[in-house]
């Protein structure tokens, strides 16, 4: 077969040639590419002392979508710290005149990779504490690594609870600042059958168990519980069986690009807002944007944070963030909580050096709990016995310009319990001051209410 | 977890659980099969390209996928900037896809031919190249694609007792199933009837004779790869508007595609359609009865099964040694 057909290389180029050449280039590309997962920390100029923090986010690869968004927003807050502006203005240039040197590493939607570079964030570039991650898989991979090396990460997205780890602050909403409004919300307003649908991995599946079990404490039911493969955009199936099973809502905990398919195929098979409405979680102004705005018309989202959340924090954030990524962006709940959790980590670092102490783990674990802030949303806080946040509980009915009319909110920021009530009821968890990482589960046998931040 | 580990297990737990949440229905089953239409339709149209690569010039090619991403992100492109319609940027789909074909071929392909291994690592890289440099001109943003507002709306073929629809499909959906047939015909046309075909069809089954003839055999090879391409970028063309458009995109596609060429046989033209409506249809009735993840698993497994005991696929000629 080979000797058939002798390829006629162009006079001048003999074959090593070709080969010598082509193995360069294809040796060059390699480099590239792999120069691109390599920490850069950038040319800006940071003064004396720089206070090292790492920021883990994948700008390749298939979660790349999404983790860009965060990592953009997070850069927008360690440039308002290290310039004195934003919600910065006042506090002086930096964290106690030392600026902040971000050490940015991508992990390129591997799951492993982010194990390996959390690993050699905290040993070789030696940083503080890492701001990053947004798939639970991701977390659960490098949830070791800080934990065995005593080391911080601030982790910005709502996920599905289950977790209290003395080396992790969740900023993004527990189970009971996302799913316990909303499913009663959805059984007072559309009816008591929904249909639940979600990508097959842990975050939906977990987020949807527990859904259901609220759901049913209630009186409702679930008609139907479906998932498809990750990245999946072919719903027919899906959008039958809904048809099929003429649910009053659809609870949808689809991720990343099935939720533009999915919304554009439920539209096109001839189902309505007004028919069959869908509550979703993931489902926020970035993916809205990339579906067009009139398939989401007249669904709902509960989520802590909209575009259109009326604060003057969130209309300067939007502004700047705009001014820098360009004017077509939109912002949405976890860009917002990549933004925040980053003045939270400084305001404890500053809360350190102000009295005094020297930045290391234990200082700015201790410093962080119970840390507030005026963010984008409203007033948040760290928890000080389980390392969640403080949020608020808001429900978006998506209208025609792709923005949420907000239609549902609580009066301030919910406290979190990082297990859910109706499955786990009475488990809680609790650590000292100082932590001293011993077990934090403590189970009360009592079901935990709904408790608001005080205002001061 | 488990669950994973034990196929079986977890398969009959999902039936199980089925059977008691609904109760099983012919109509909604029939309903499924129509609506199996749509997938192959899909399945068609991306399997198509691939047809002419692979099944006509042997080439393995892996940036199948990006060439189907790139015709998305032209009709994209031709929206944004002109404001055009969905069906007026087919044309441009097709033409731009083909001639980065074109320019594919000539600068790589061409250098490869009779070496399947050395040009499935160089497609490879090709595609890991082209996701990188649409992800650096676009970002990595998802795309929003305006589909047509005249082709919308549902097809009803049978109403239930209520007058509501109980088989219905969309007029979209099937807009892409013509879309799919009319360019096979448009290929086979092409392929056997006109003097283009005889040459392509000459150069494939015996290149150094075809050469002797006189027939220009590099010009023939790029214009096949080209047209190949150019197939690709009318799916993503037409698939944008139903479906997500981001640069990983065209991986979706990439394993769909070769399922179905594999599937039918590569030798002719109607393998394509017969293994596109055999995977279709029989995942979207699997998954009726299961569900979508368990359908896909099946499908494959039978594919690959099918594969071992017939490697020509299901419509071949026989050829002589």
């Amino acid at each position: 077969m080979n000797k058939q057909y002798q390829p006629n290389l162009p006079s001048g180029l003999s074959r090593r040639k070709f080969i010598k050449y082509s193995s360069l280039a294809v040796g060059t590309g390699i480099l590239a590419a792999c120069s691109g997962g390599a920490s850069s920390t950038g040319d800006e100029d940071l003064g004396e002392n720089p206070i090292k923090v790492g920021v883990m986010y994948s700008t390749t690869g298939t979660i790349a979508i999404v983790e860009k968004s965060l990592q953009d927003a997070t850069f927008l807050a360690l440039e308002q710290i290290n310039t004195n502006t934003g919600p910065w203005e006042g506090k002086g240039i930096g964290i106690e005149g030392r600026k902040i040197q971000k050490v940015v590493v991508n992990p390129d939607s591997n799951w492993d990779l982010y194990n390996q570079m959390s690993k050699r964030l905290i040993d070789e570039d030696q940083v503080l504490c890492v701001l990053g991650c947004y798939t639970s898989a991701s977390r659960k991979s490098v949830l070791p690594v800080f934990e065995e090396k005593d080391s911080l990460l601030y982790y910005p997205v709502y996920y599905e609870g289950n977790e209290c780890s003395s080396n992790v602050f969740y900023t993004g909403a527990a189970p009971n600042q996302q799913i316990t409004d909303s499913i009663p919300y959805c059984k007072e307003n559309f009816g008591p059958k929904g249909f639940f649908i979600g990508s097959d991995y842990i975050y939906p599946k977990e987020s949807n168990r527990i859904a259901k079990a609220e759901l049913e404490k209630i009186g409702g039911q679930v008609v139907g519980d479906e998932y498809s493969a990750l990245g999946t955009t072919e719903f027919i199936t899906i959008i039958n069986k809904i048809k099929q099973a003429k649910p009053d809502f659809v609870l949808s905990n689809l991720v990343g690009d099935s939720i533009p398919a999915f919304y554009r195929q439920y539209k096109d098979a001839g189902i309505t807002s007004e028919q069959i409405p869908i509550m979703a979680y993931p489902t926020t102004e970035e993916e809205i944007q990339a579906m067009g705005s009139e398939y989401a018309s007249g669904h709902y989202t509960s989520f802590n944070y909209f575009q259109t959340v009326d604060t003057p924090e969130n209309k300067a954030f939007v502004e700047q963030f705009k001014a820098k990524f360009g004017d077509n962006r939109v912002t949405n709940g976890v860009m917002e909580a990549a933004y925040f959790q980053t003045f939270l980590m400084a305001q404890a670092m500053q809360k350190v050096l102000k009295e005094k102490g020297e930045l290391n783990t234990k200082t700015i674990r201790e410093a962080t709990r119970g840390q507030i802030f005026q963010a984008p949303q409203g007033l948040v806080k760290v928890d000080a016995d389980n390392y969640h946040t403080y949020l608020y509980s808001r429900i978006g009915k998506w209208g025609a310009d792709g923005q949420a009319e907000i239609v549902f909110a609580t009066p301030a920021a919910v406290k979190p319990i990082a297990w859910s009530q109706t499955l786990y009821p009475g488990r809680i968890c609790t650590r000292p001051v100082p932590d001293d990482r011993s077990n934090p589960i403590k189970e009360t046998k009592q079901e935990l209410g709904v408790k608001y931040l005080e205002k001061t | 977890m488990y669950a994973y580990l034990f196929p079986l297990y977890y398969l009959a737990q999902e039936t199980a659980t089925e059977e008691v949440t609904e109760a099983f229905s012919f109509v909604a089953l029939a309903n499924q099969l129509v609506n199996g239409i749509g997938i192959v339709g899909i399945l068609l149209l991306t399997g198509l390209g691939l047809a002419i690569t692979f099944g006509v010039m042997r080439i393995i090619n892996l940036a199948h996928g990006e060439f189907i991403m790139l015709g998305a992100y032209v009709t994209f492109l031709m929206q944004e900037t002109f404001d055009m319609d969905l069906l007026l940027t087919i044309p441009f789909a097709f033409l731009i896809t083909a001639a980065i074909g074109a320019l594919v071929e000539i600068s790589i392909i061409r250098r490869l031919y009779g070496r399947p291994l050395e040009t499935l690592l160089a497609t490879w890289g090709l595609s890991i190249v082209l996701q990188g440099v649409i992800k650096l001109i676009f970002t990595a943003q998802l795309k929003y694609v305006k589909s047509p507002t005249y082709i919308s709306g549902n097809l009803t073929l049978l109403k239930d007792a209520q007058g509501s629809p109980a088989i219905a499909i969309s007029y979209y959906r099937l807009f892409i199933v013509a879309v799919a047939i009319a360019l096979l015909a448009l290929t086979a046309y092409l392929l056997y009837n006109t003097d283009l075909g005889r040459q392509i069809r000459a150069v494939t089954q015996n290149r150094d004779m075809a050469k002797c003839l006189g027939v220009n055999t590099s010009l023939v090879d790029m214009v096949t790869f080209a047209y190949g391409c150019g197939l690709a970028g009318v799916a993503g063309a037409v698939i944008s508007s139903l479906k997500s458009v981001s640069p990983p995109m065209g991986q979706d596609y990439l394993v769909d595609a070769w399922m179905t060429v594999v599937t039918g046989g590569v030798d002719r033209l109607i393998g394509v359609l017969a293994g596109a409506f055999l995977i279709g249809e029989s995942s979207s009735g699997i998954a009726y009865l299961l569900n979508d993840p368990s359908a896909r698993v099946i499908v494959l497994a039978a594919v690959i099964i099918l594969i071992r005991y017939k490697p020509e696929g299901l419509f071949t000629i026989q050829k002589r040694g």
